[in-house]
C-alpha cells in the first residue's frame, strides 16, 4: 500500500537527474528496485489471502463437528447448486498434493490447517524482509541520485577497458592436426609410419628391463596371480601386449609385454623410480608396437582375452570372435594392471596422481577398440599431456584450425579435422559392441566419452587405410568398464591389452586402475580361468 | 418453506470477513456491497433460507437469516467507519 505511491515520483526524479552519475543507469536501477518492491507487495497480499483464506476454513473446521449435519447447497458445477445435507462432520479429507488426500478428523484437519498457516506466516515475513530492503535500496538510489544532482561531487570512477584486451582463452591457437609435441623424440619417431626395426630392438632392451622388474615382482611376491604366464599374458593384454603380440605373434614378444606390463605394477608399488622408468618403457614400447605392428593375430587377442577372462575375459573373447577379429592393431592407449588396489595413478612422471585422466584412457581405449578394425601403422598421435590432446583433436573452421574446446565433443563440429573417418568406425563399433550388450552399461558410460574417441579412431582408421591389416584380430571388446566389475569378462580387458598407446603417463593410471581391478578381482580372475580351463 | 428462490440472492458470498485496509476505492465499494447485501437481506419474507457462501469454496451452508442481517449490519458499520478514519487522515495531510 505504501510503496505504490512511491516508484512513480521516484522514477521522475532519477529520470529527470542527469549528472555525472549517468542519471539514466540510476534511474533504471530505481526502477528495477521499485519492481521488486511493488512485487513483493503483490505477493504478499496474496499469501494474506492465503491466509484469510486458510483462517475461513480453520474456523469451519473448528465448528463443523458442532452438529451432525449441515444444510447446505452442493454445487453441481460453477452455477448450479441443489439442496443437500453435509453429513460426517467429523470427516475430512485433506489434500496434501498431486492429489494425493488423506482422511483425517477435523480436529486433525484445523491441526494441518494450522500448520500451513505457519508456512504462509513465514512467507509473507520473508517477503517483507526483502521488501523492506528493497525499499531501503530505493531510498539510497533515490539519496544518490539527489546528491548528485545537487552537487558534481559524486563521481562514478570508470575504468575503460582496452578494445584489444582479449581474454587468455581467446589466445589459444590450434595446433595443427596431428602435429608433434615439441619433446618430439624417440617415441615419434616410433610412431612415424613404420619402423619396425627399431622398434624391435628398443622393445628388446625395454623387456629385458621388465622381465627383470618383473622378476623382482615375483621375488617379493607381490603378484597375485595365480598363474603367472595367464596374468602376464593378461597384463601384456592390458597395458600393450597386444599389438606388440600382433606383429609377429612372437611368444616371447608376448612374454617381454608380460613383463612389461607387469613390470611397471610391481615397480609402482615397490620404486617410485622405477614406475616412471617402466612408464616411459611402455610407452616406448607402445609406439613402436603401433608404428610397427600393424594387427594383432587373433590367436593373440584370443590369449589376451583369456588373460583377460581373468577380469572379465570369457566375454572378451567372445566379442572379439564375434566382433570380428579382422581389426588388430591400432593406435591405442595401453593400460596395464598395477598391483596398486586402491588407486589409480597416471603417470606424469611427477608422482602425482590424477584420477579424472581415467575417462579420458577409458576413451582412448574405445577408440583403439574401435579401430582396431582397420589399423593402421600410420601415425599415431603420441599423447602424453592433456596439451598433446589438442594436438589430435583440431577443428577447421573456415580452412583454419581452431582449437577445440572439448574433445568430448566429437559431434559438435562437423568439420573437426578427425571426425571424419571415427563415425563410420564408431558405427561399426556399436554394432560390435551390440553383441556384448550385456555389459550394457559400462558402453554407456563409455560412449560418452567415446565419441570423443572415435575422432582420434578416425585418424586411426586413416592410418589404418594406409596400412590396411589382414584379419588382425580387435583388441576392444567394445566394453569400457571403469570401476564396477560384476562379470570377470569386462571389455577392459582389451583396450589393456592394446599398450600402444601413445599417452604414457597416462597409461600408468590406466594400469593403475586395471591394477586395482585385477587386484582386487584377484580370485574371481583365478576363479574364471579355473573355469576355463576345467 | 419455499426457499428456493431466496438462496441464490443471498448467497452472496456475502461475508467479507476480513476487512484488509485498502484504498479509499476498494473500500467505498465495498461499503456499496455491503448495502445492497444488507438492503437485500432486509427485505427478504422470513420465510426465506439464507445461505452463506464457505470463503474460497463453492458450498454454501444453510444460515439464519436475521443473524445474516445483523452481521452484514455490523460488517457495514466497520466498512464505513475505516472508511471515515481514511478521509479524516487525509484531510489532515490536506491541511498541513
Amino acid at each position: 500500500m505504501e510503496a505504490p505511491p512511491d516508484p512513480g515520483p521516484h522514477a521522475s526524479a532519477s529520470a529527470s537527474a542527469a549528472a555525472p552519475l549517468r542519471a539514466p543507469e540510476v534511474a533504471r536501477l530505481r526502477e528495477e528496485q521499485e519492481k521488486v518492491v511493488t512485487n513483493c507487495q503483490e505477493k504478499i497480499q496474496h499469501w494474506k489471502k492465503v491466509d484469510d483464506d486458510y483462517n475461513a476454513l480453520q474456523e469451519r473446521l473448528s465448528t463443523l463437528p458442532d452438529k451432525l449435519s449441515y444444510n447446505i447447497m452442493v454445487p453441481f458445477g460453477p452455477f448450479a447448486f441443489m439442496p443437500g445435507k453435509l453429513v460426517h462432520t467429523n470427516e475430512v479429507t485433506v489434500l496434501l498434493g498431486d492429489n494425493w488426500f488423506a482422511k483425517c478428523s477435523a480436529k486433525q484437519a484445523v491441526g494441518l490447517v494450522e500448520h500451513r498457516k505457519e508456512h504462509v506466516r513465514k512467507t509473507i515475513d520473508d517477503l517483507k524482509k526483502v521488501m523492506k530492503n528493497f525499499e531501503s535500496r530505493v531510498e539510497f538510489t533515490e539519496d544518490l541520485q539527489k546528491m548528485s544532482d545537487a552537487a558534481g561531487d559524486i563521481v562514478d570512477i570508470r575504468e575503460e577497458i582496452k578494445t584489444d584486451f582479449e581474454f587468455k582463452a581467446k589466445h589459444r591457437i590450434a595446433h595443427k592436426p596431428h602435429s608433434k609435441p615439441k619433446i618430439s623424440d624417440v617415441f615419434e619417431a616410433d610412431f612415424a609410419n613404420d619402423l619396425k626395426s627399431k622398434d624391435l630392438l628398443g622393445d628388446k632392451e625395454l623387456w629385458a628391463r621388465l622381465e627383470e622388474l618383473e622378476r623382482q615382482e615375483e621375488l617379493l611376491g607381490e603378484i597375485d596371480i595365480d598363474s603367472n604366464t595367464d596374468t602376464v599374458i593378461a597384463n601384456g593384454d592390458d597395458t600393450s601386449s597386444e599389438e606388440e603380440k600382433e606383429d609377429q605373434n612372437i611368444n616371447v614378444n608376448v612374454m617381454h609385454q608380460v613383463t612389461d606390463s607387469l613390470t611397471p605394477s610391481s615397480c609402482y608399488k615397490n620404486v617410485s623410480n622405477s614406475e616412471i622408468f617402466n612408464g616411459q618403457v611402455n610407452r616406448q614400447l607402445n609406439c613402436s608396437i603401433n608404428g610397427s605392428n600393424s594387427y594383432h593375430s587373433n590367436e593373440d587377442e584370443e590369449d589376451d582375452d583369456d588373460d583377460d577372462g581373468d577380469d572379465g575375459g570369457g566375454d572378451n573373447e567372445n566379442d572379439h570372435d564375434t566382433l570380428g577379429t579382422g581389426d588388430n592393431s591400432v593406435p591405442t592407449i595401453y593400460f596395464s594392471h598395477t598391483v596398486e588396489p586402491k588407486r589409480v595413478r597416471i603417470n606424469t612422471g611427477k608422482n602425482t596422481t590424477l584420477k579424472f585422466s581415467e575417462k579420458k584412457e577409458e576413451a582412448k581405449r574405445k577408440r583403439k577398440n574401435s579401430s582396431g578394425s582397420g589399423h593402421s601403422a600410420h601415425e599415431l598421435p603420441m599423447i602424453r599431456t592433456p596439451a598433446d590432446i589438442y594436438r589430435v583433436f583440431v577443428d577447421i573452421v573456415n580452412g583454419e584450425y581452431v582449437p577445440r574446446k572439448s574433445i568430448l565433443k566429437s559431434r559438435s563440429r562437423e568439420n573437426s579435422v578427425c571426425s571424419d573417418t571415427s563415425e563410420s568406425s564408431a558405427a561399426d563399433f556399436d554394432d560390435r559392441r551390440g553383441v556384448l550388450r550385456s555389459i550394457s552399461c559400462e558402453e554407456a558410460t563409455c560412449s560418452d566419452t567415446s565419441e570423443s574417441i572415435l575422432e582420434e579412431e578416425q585418424q586411426e582408421n586413416h592410418q589404418k587405410k594406409l596400412l590396411p591389416l589382414s584379419g588382425a584380430p580387435e583388441a576392444f571388446s567394445g566394453t569400457v568398464i571403469e570401476k564396477e566389475f560384476l562379470s570377470p569378462s569386462l571389455p577392459s580387458h582389451p583396450a589393456m591389452a592394446h599398450p600402444m598407446l601413445p599417452t604414457i603417463p597416462e597409461r600408468k593410471e590406466v594400469l593403475s586402475e586395471v591394477s586395482e581391478e585385477t587386484t582386487k578381482r584377484v580370485s574371481k580372475f583365478k576363479a574364471a580361468r579355473l573355469q576355463q580351463k576345467s | 418453506m419455499p426457499s428456493r428462490g431466496a438462496r441464490p440472492e443471498d448467497g452472496a458470498g456475502l461475508v467479507p470477513a476480513d476487512i484488509s485496509t485498502p484504498h479509499k476505492e476498494d473500500l467505498s465499494s465495498k461499503i456499496k456491497e455491503q448495502k445492497v447485501v444488507v438492503d437485500e437481506l432486509s427485505n427478504l419474507k422470513k420465510n426465506r433460507k439464507v445461505y452463506r457462501q464457505q470463503q474460497n469454496s463453492n458450498i454454501f451452508f444453510l444460515a439464519d437469516r436475521t443473524e445474516m442481517l445483523s452481521e452484514s449490519k455490523s460488517i457495514l458499520d466497520e466498512l464505513r467507519k475505516e472508511y471515515q478514519e481514511i478521509e479524516n487522515s487525509e484531510k489532515t495531510k490536506v491541511k498541513k
